[in-house]
């Protein structure tokens, strides 16, 4: 019999067997691989809590903290599911450590770019809310987090699904609505967020420009300032839930 | 008589980042001659390392009007036969307002071909066949007589009556112990540059020749081809000589961080041993890389603890094929699970390690490139060094390779770009896929990263991991645009 969904978030994390308490209250999300092993190594006695559709989470202390640390998503869609697993799993505060591409001319490769909120340039948030709905970042979290970094730029972050479709038209579209930076996650990780009352930031590496045309995917600033994210961030944990 | 040690202005192999080295051949040279021949004076000029250019190398060169002008190198990373090109612009430009002065050029590359290269050659003087050690120093002193006797010199090529003649074959020089230590005292040691981070860098060279004669190795351009075997006639400087040698680089140079360049550091244990225990009588401590071979590493695997303790903070070793077919062909002696091994045991004791692989064999099609490459992926090395077949002659395969030769430009003549085909690939697409292999490496997520922020690892290893990366895009503009850097 056909049911009204035919699967949610519950039904998913029962039929990998997931209990209660395996996820702590916080949750540091990335999708790069490389990411979320630098954010695993922080952890002491990390224990694996699953693994679905290529996703792994674990969850292990880190200076008497619990923390969960795992793959949030390279894309929108992934990140919608992964993000609503988390909540619905009982993570309260979602952390997402990213990337983007910056959207104005001095924001700098290897520099940071805190999302206050997200232009949703995405497909599936609208399975989730309406066209009016806005993405928001939780304030004082990112506060909190702002707090560990020398510099950031903070403002609203285009997420679109077409990486390969960023042109001119659409880059100064988002432009025009404020957009400071983009990429490919963040619209549906607060959206989701908010649905489920849950509290969430994110904060992202600049790894290219679409204004000066620079690509630094492979570049030493980037990677350097992708363990400085993971190192302070970690730093601030304790003061997160506080 | 007046000696000048001349290194023009150049600039160097690309996959090292800014490097800026000093020439072991010079720093060598220097010493036999002060000790043999005390009477004759020395001057060096580093123009690589000064920052000088052309025009101020001839200024400085009128000024000191040296009788010989010697440039060489004993080593194939200063640019292989790339440095050519540059000898002979510079000689060029000496002849121009000091003519009566004699160039003279050695080692790598000349060392296999001297009469060829000297009658291809109007600049130069003279051209040294097979090992400069004593060489050099005799042709200072004979030329510095008022009736020189040129073909009394043995292992020269020269001219005679504006024909050239090759003298007589000079016998390798059996014992590295009778040698001075390396004149570092006249050179500017403390702006030499390693892997564009490290300060206060030098490399040394302990031994001659490689026991192993890989078929394609260009060490063998250092040799007259008229000795057969000499590469092969694997010499050393003692364990206690090296340990000497670094303590007064450590003490009076202040040097930080040591590259031994010698083809195959590792041979023989009882040196490696040795090495060890006089570090250790003297506490001496310095972080240094030797390139070694992956087979020694596995029988001394006890040794690599010790090893590290005293310094040892990054390795190389070659496996260059991975098909036994291939692997024959060019004589390499080492298996491919030796490599994997020496690389997990290099791991565990915290040493980076580098490993060197080819393309461009003429078997070599695009599978087979790509199947090497995936290899090399599940080896798993900390850091790869990919270089491009380059037939130099005097190499035991040049014959082999020679048919395929497409580019005839010596300034490209660095392995880093692809002047062969294969009978499969074309050049283009040769260089194309030997680019494509070098990014797809480094592509690995985290691959870069596990070096970066590892604290197990020096710090300086860290940072020539950082230089490789840092170069891979001009590997790329090497291998693909032709793009020149030597």
């Amino acid at each position: 019999m056909q049911r009204e969904v035919h699967l949610s978030s519950q039904d998913l994390l029962r039929a990998m067997q997931f209990k209660e308490g395996d996820f702590a209250r916080i949750a540091v999300l990335s999708g790069q691989s490389q990411r979320v092993s630098m954010a695993l190594e922080k952890l002491e006695n990390p224990m694996r809590n699953f693994s679905a559709f290529g996703y792994t989470f674990w969850t292990g202390e880190y200076k008497e903290m619990r923390v969960t640390v795992g793959n949030g998503g390279l894309y929108a869609p992934d990140a919608a599911l992964v993000t609503e697993l988390l909540c619905a799993g009982g993570v309260d505060y979602l952390i997402r450590l990213g990337s983007c591409g910056g959207m104005r001319e001095e924001i700098k490769i290897g520099d940071y770019v805190l999302a206050e909120g997200a232009l949703r340039g995405d497909g599936v948030t609208r399975y989730y809310v309406d066209d009016a709905f806005v993405p928001c970042a939780d304030k004082v979290v990112s506060d909190k987090l702002e707090e560990g970094f020398k510099k950031v730029n903070r403002g609203v972050v285009w997420t679109t699904d077409a990486l390969l479709k960023e042109t001119k038209e659409f880059v100064n579209d988002a432009i025009s609505r404020g957009a400071i930076a983009v990429d490919m996650v963040t619209s549906p990780f607060l959206t989701i967020a908010q649905i489920y009352k849950k509290k969430a930031a994110a904060m992202l590496v600049v790894s290219d420009n679409l204004i000066t045309g620079e690509v630094g995917f492979a570049n030493i600033r980037v990677f350097d300032a992708e363990k400085r994210m993971i190192d302070r961030t970690f730093d601030l944990i304790r003061v997160i839930d506080e | 008589m007046k000696v000048m040690f001349l290194q023009p202005p150049m600039g160097g192999w690309v996959t090292w980042g800014k490097h800026i080295a000093i020439n072991v051949n010079h720093t060598q040279l220097a010493a036999n001659l002060r000790e043999w021949f005390p009477e004759i004076e020395i001057k060096v000029l580093d123009c690589r390392v000064l920052g000088i250019n052309e025009k101020e190398m001839i200024d400085t060169i009128k000024e000191i009007e040296p009788d010989l002008v010697y440039m060489g190198d004993a080593l194939q990373t200063t640019g292989a036969a790339a440095i050519h090109p540059r000898y002979k612009a510079a000689a060029g430009l000496i002849k121009q307002v000091l003519p009566e002065a004699s160039i003279c050029v050695g080692g790598f590359f000349y060392g296999a071909n001297a009469a060829k290269l000297l009658e291809e050659t109007a600049e130069f003087d003279f051209v040294i066949s097979g090992e400069t050690e004593i060489t050099m120093p005799e042709l200072a002193k004979e030329l510095s007589k008022n009736d020189p006797d040129l073909p009394s010199v043995k292992g020269i090529a020269y001219r005679e009556n504006g024909l050239v003649k090759l003298s007589e074959y000079r016998p390798l020089f059996e014992n590295l112990d009778d040698l001075p230590l390396p004149a570092y005292d006249l050179f500017p040691m403390d702006r030499y540059l390693g892997f564009s981070y490290l300060k206060h860098y030098v490399e040394t060279y302990h031994s001659r020749g490689c026991p192993n004669g890989c078929r394609f190795c260009v060490g063998w351009t250092n040799y007259d081809t008229r000795g057969k075997e000499d590469w092969i006639h694997y010499r050393i400087r003692s364990g206690k000589k090296v340990a000497e040698e670094l303590e007064l680089l450590v003490k009076k140079f202040g040097i930080k961080f040591v590259v031994m360049m010698d083809e195959d550091f590792n041979v023989y244990r009882p040196r490696m041993e040795e090495l060890i225990e006089e570090m250790g009588h003297r506490k001496l401590k310095v972080p240094f890389f030797f390139m070694g071979r992956a087979p020694y590493h596995l029988r001394d695997r006890d040794l690599l603890k010790p090893l590290r303790e005293r310094g040892f903070v990054c390795g190389l070793f070659g496996m260059e094929a991975i098909d036994k077919k291939t692997l024959e062909s060019i004589k390499k002696g080492v298996k491919v699970d030796q490599v994997e091994e020496a690389v997990k045991l290099f791991r565990e004791n915290d040493i980076m390690s580098v490993v060197t692989w080819m393309t461009g064999f003429p078997e070599d099609n695009e599978a087979r490139i790509k199947d090497r490459l995936e290899r090399i992926d599940k080896i798993d090395p900390d850091m790869i060094g990919l270089q491009i077949v380059t037939p130099l002659p005097g190499i035991p395969m040049y014959k082999e390779v020679e048919p395929y030769i497409k580019d005839w430009d010596l300034k490209k003549w660095d392995f880093q770009h692809a002047v062969v085909s294969t009978k499969y690939l074309s050049k283009e697409d040769l260089g194309r896929l030997s680019a494509w292999a070098n990014r797809e490496f480094y592509s690995r997520p985290g691959r870069i990263q596990r070096i970066l922020y590892n604290k197990k690892y020096h710090p300086f290893s860290r940072l020539i991991a950082k230089s490789y990366v840092e170069t891979a895009d001009a590997h790329t503009r090497a291998a693909v645009n032709d793009e020149i850097f030597v």
